[in-house]
């Protein structure tokens, strides 16, 4: 299966149009602590996050710690994957560091946890495009058989994530303002294969300076700004 | 935060209580229209989508409106990267911001904050 964008209410630039195709691709295939088919379920399992009878309770709860219970899964995923897929997408303003470490303790890894959030969060960026064009969710991805890398990145520190993330070379600040590497590159780094994916469906979207879009950069900041309001974003 | 930069660099008077609740006039062209087509994204709701694009066709035109779409779907994206992993904000951002941050309630977002709230 991949991704064409064909019927959309407005056709997407190419750029995009490949970008998510490869994104869609290398989610099929094996990651380094999943395999393909775990990360196709995964984004099966994001999907079905919106249909979960616990997920809409916790939802509309004053506290998501308020609701037990368990999820609606439709895949074998192990139930700690299950809970971050759905609470990832369902309820992301409300993640806390406790969940996390609950998540953590109750049988993931770190490292499998980030590689589970580059792929979720890739599938919700080309999922929402989709919607916004007034087209159905693409058929999942096609699973490729294959082992996961199982490779350890190194010289990984603590620097206030909740995961560790990679040193930073060089700290000083580009012409954004921000530094060369930011954070949120950073963010999944502890598995490098995970910002791989996650960008390269991200890129074709937003830059920080030089947008050459129908809307302005001060626009762009604006809906970018008002998606992370939305979603109770402090980043 | 970011707006704000960019609101500088390109001589916008953004209004950022705006960006926050979505409450009065953002100060942006077509603000109006960009904030109704980003609620209907990430409310889910293809109806009010499909309203708030047609109505912002004629206004922005095909593609700045497939533009604001585009922008939008790779936030819903992000901020989930940001949100599941903790990040903190960089340094230079959160030397920048700390009055503004805490003018606007973007505080009450800090994943410190979060934990304690919902602990």
């Amino acid at each position: 299966m991949t991704i064409d964008y064909a019927g959309a209410r407005y056709t997407p630039r190419q750029e995009l149009i490949e970008g998510h195709a490869d994104a869609w691709r290398m989610i099929g295939a094996a990651g380094t602590w999943w395999t393909g088919a775990q990360r196709r379920d995964m984004v099966a399992e994001a999907r079905n996050a919106w249909r979960c009878a616990n997920c809409a309770s916790r939802k509309d709860a004053l506290s998501p710690n308020a609701v037990s219970g368990e999820h609606t899964a439709c895949t074998t995923l192990p139930a700690p994957a299950v809970n971050a897929i759905h609470r990832i997408v369902t309820d992301p303003g409300r993640l806390t560091r406790a969940w996390f470490d609950d998540v953590i303790a109750s049988g993931i890894t770190n490292a499998q946890y980030v590689e589970l959030v580059s792929v979720v969060a890739t599938s919700v960026i080309i999922d929402t495009m989709h919607a916004a064009l007034a087209l159905d969710p693409p058929a999942l991805p096609t699973a490729v058989a294959g082992e996961p890398s199982r490779s350890l990145e190194a010289d990984l520190v603590d620097e206030g994530a909740w995961v560790p993330i990679k040193r930073r070379p060089d700290a000083s600040a580009s012409d954004t303002g921000l530094p060369r590497d930011p954070n949120i590159r950073r963010a999944m780094s502890m598995v490098s294969a995970a910002p791989m994916l996650f960008f390269r469906a991200f890129m074709p979207h937003y830059r920080l300076q030089g947008l050459q879009f129908a809307i302005s950069q001060g626009q762009a900041e604006f809906v970018a700004s008002r998606v992370s309001a939305l979603n109770q974003c402090f980043y | 935060m970011l707006l704000r930069a960019s609101g500088e660099q390109t001589g916008d008077d953004v209004n950022l209580e705006a960006v926050i609740d979505g409450s009065g006039m953002p100060g942006i062209r077509w603000g109006r229209e960009l904030n109704r087509i980003v609620e209907a994204v990430i409310a889910r709701d293809a109806a009010a989508l499909d309203e708030s694009c047609s109505a912002a066709e004629p206004i922005m035109g095909d593609d700045a409106v497939r533009d604001a779409l585009v922008v939008a779907a790779a936030f819903n994206g992000i901020t989930r990267v940001a949100d599941a992993t903790g990040i903190p904000l960089d340094e230079p951002t959160a030397a920048a911001t700390g009055a503004l941050r805490s003018q606007l309630g973007i505080d009450a977002f800090d994943y410190d904050a979060k934990s304690q709230r919902y602990a």
